[in-house]
């Protein structure tokens, strides 16, 4: 399974749309082209898990790499889109307490 | 060597003499075992190719020249091929020796896990956890105090294989220097936090549920760090209860507190303890939902414990066509009486 | 007398004239078809690493000879940015150039001898021998 990466750089936000599967194979490339970005100075990085069905324990350690990381830059990591499946894995593992999941009603693909 | 040479010379000789007579798939199938001999005797693509040459120019004197001359494009062709080929081996030795490392590590690692079986009046135990790959970043534990007092846990560490497995021993050697807590799931988890917090990459992290048993009240307190919850069944209500538990997982941030959670237990009540290797399970089109995995357990909870968790695996296994995708851990702890 | 050739690389043009007088004086010694053809891919190989990395080099080719046994030695310097880790690029399946070279390993493989000397940023040399049997 392969996983489409698409990045919109504005001048304080960051929109990266995912699509595909976030898992072991994928999560060096999500890690390569995430990372960078939370690592700019003051700014919104929202990332829209629209088109992700499926996520594993390492994909949820690219988004705790990527938390930790824009929190030491003042910046601020948005997850949006999740589904029921990929919400509860951030609510089992509590991070929906620590990341900001923005909830909105999308039902399971 | 020369003797080699020699007689593959004749033996090719004879062999391509006898498919230009015959034509016949006889001799064809000679060809094929003959490469598998060349092959055993380490023999490379260009040396084939030059063999072929001197062998037809022996038995055809009076080749064009071209035909000749062709031969030597082939023949540096080939080199690439040969090196490749010889590339393949020594990887193929070095994927071996590989091997045999980690098959080493993998023992070392089995070393990690209890090996004293609990043996407790009233108490039915059980617990199976297999690697995806060689190495697991699955973790299990159970001790019995002086008083009867069973601790139970199961770690998952992000991720497999080695990586994961490092990080596993880690938690190995933290739970022992804290023996005080071992009855304690929450202040337990807390300490454990703390460690790991120090000591892994800022992408890891570790999930974990802990439990504890008193056989004096049948009391069972547990908490959880972020992990795939359990089920807790309930003998005089005939039903499964997801074993919730509010916490984040170890290794993200220094100060973490846990809650710690309590159920009276009746005889014929047990837990249901499990890495998310177990819920995560795939099949060619699906997920494996959870309740999946409680109709497997009702389907065998007549037997004791460990064979229900020997059985559940044997048939997730099977399911997934024997391909594991994540490590795999199911443990119970049941009051029989 | 022994026969040497020089051959300065600084363009592809300068790979051929290395494989060209390799492939001159192995045939010379008296070395079998598949044989020139492994010391022209090895000379091949060396003198595309000098252009790749290096820029220019020289490749230097002689008749060797120790103990009653003849070979062909071929000598790859330049003054490049010399190879960090020797251990690394010395390993199978390591290839930088990305250019379907067969790579060092390769070059040791298809020869006798083999040795290096790289500093990083004074250059890289390679001696390397193959024996007539």
């Amino acid at each position: 399974m392969n996983l489409q990466i698409d990045i919109k750089e504005n001048t304080n936000e960051n929109l990266v749309s995912l699509s595909g599967e976030i898992d072991v194979y994928t999560v060096p490339k999500l890690k390569e082209e995430l990372l960078p970005l939370t690592e700019e100075q003051n700014k919104n990085i929202i990332v829209d898990l629209s088109g992700v069905h499926y996520i594993d324990s390492t994909g949820l350690g690219v988004f705790i790499g990527a938390l930790k990381s824009a929190d030491q830059s003042g910046s601020h990591l948005k997850i949006t889109g999740v589904n029921s499946r990929v919400r509860r894995l951030f609510t089992i593992t509590g991070l929906d307490e620590v990341i900001d999941i923005e909830v909105n009603e999308r039902e399971e693909a | 060597m020369e003797k080699t040479k020699l007689s593959m010379y004749q033996l090719y000789k004879d062999m391509l003499d006898n498919y230009l007579q015959s034509k016949s798939e006889h001799a064809l199938y000679a060809a094929q075992q003959f490469s598998k001999e060349m092959m055993e005797k380490d023999m490379s693509p260009e040396e084939m190719v030059s063999l072929h040459m001197s062998v037809f120019q022996e038995m055809v004197p009076d080749l064009p020249e071209e035909v000749v001359d062709s031969f030597d494009l082939l023949l540096e062709v080939m080199i690439g091929y040969g090196l490749a080929y010889r590339e393949h081996q020594s990887l193929r030795d070095r994927q071996q020796q590989l091997e045999s490392e980690l098959n080493v590590a993998a023992e070392m690692q089995q070393t990690l896990l209890p090996d004293e079986h609990i043996d407790a009046k009233g108490i039915d135990f059980g617990v199976i956890s297999v690697p995806a790959g060689k190495m697991s970043g699955d973790y299990y534990h159970y001790i019995q105090d002086e008083h009867g007092c069973i601790g139970v846990a199961v770690a998952d560490v992000i991720g497999k294989g080695v990586p994961a497995a490092m990080c596993m021993s880690m938690i190995k050697y933290a739970m022992e220097s804290i023996p005080e807590q071992r009855l304690q799931p929450a202040a337990l988890l807390e300490s454990l936090n703390r460690v790991v917090e120090r000591n892994i990459d800022s992408n890891m992290f570790i999930t974990m549920v802990y439990g504890s048993y008193d056989p004096r009240d049948h009391r069972f307190y547990y908490a959880g760090a972020g992990h795939e919850p359990g089920f807790y069944y309930s003998a005089s209500k005939d039903t499964f209860e997801e074993l919730t538990t509010k916490g984040l997982v170890l290794g993200l941030s220094q100060k973490v507190t846990y809650e710690e959670y309590v159920k009276d237990v009746q005889p014929g009540d047990f837990f249901v303890l499990l890495s998310d290797g177990v819920t995560e399970c795939r099949t060619e089109e699906d997920f494996i939902e959870r309740e999946q995995i409680t109709e497997m357990i009702r389907k065998y909870q007549h037997l004791p414990a460990q064979d229900i968790v020997n059985r559940v695996y044997r048939e997730l296994e099977k399911m997934q066509d024997f391909q594991l995708r994540d490590d795999f851990t199911l443990l119970i702890l049941k009051r029989d009486v | 007398m022994q026969v040497q050739t020089h051959v300065d690389i600084h363009s592809e043009w300068g790979i051929v004239a290395a494989r060209q007088a390799g492939r001159k004086l192995a045939r010379e010694i008296g070395f079998g078809s598949v044989d020139q053809a492994r010391v022209t891919t090895a000379i091949s190989e060396l003198a595309r690493n000098i252009y790749l990395y290096a820029n220019k080099g020289q490749i230097h080719i002689e008749e060797a000879t120790s103990s009653g046994k003849r070979g062909i030695k071929i000598i790859a310097t330049d003054e490049g940015p010399g190879i960090k880790d020797v251990r690394r690029v010395m390993e199978d399946g390591y290839t930088t150039s990305g250019g379907l070279g067969a790579g060092l390993p390769g070059v040791k493989r298809l020869m006798d001898e083999f040795k290096i000397d790289s500093e990083p940023d004074e250059g890289t040399t390679i001696t390397t021998v193959k024996w007539l049997r």
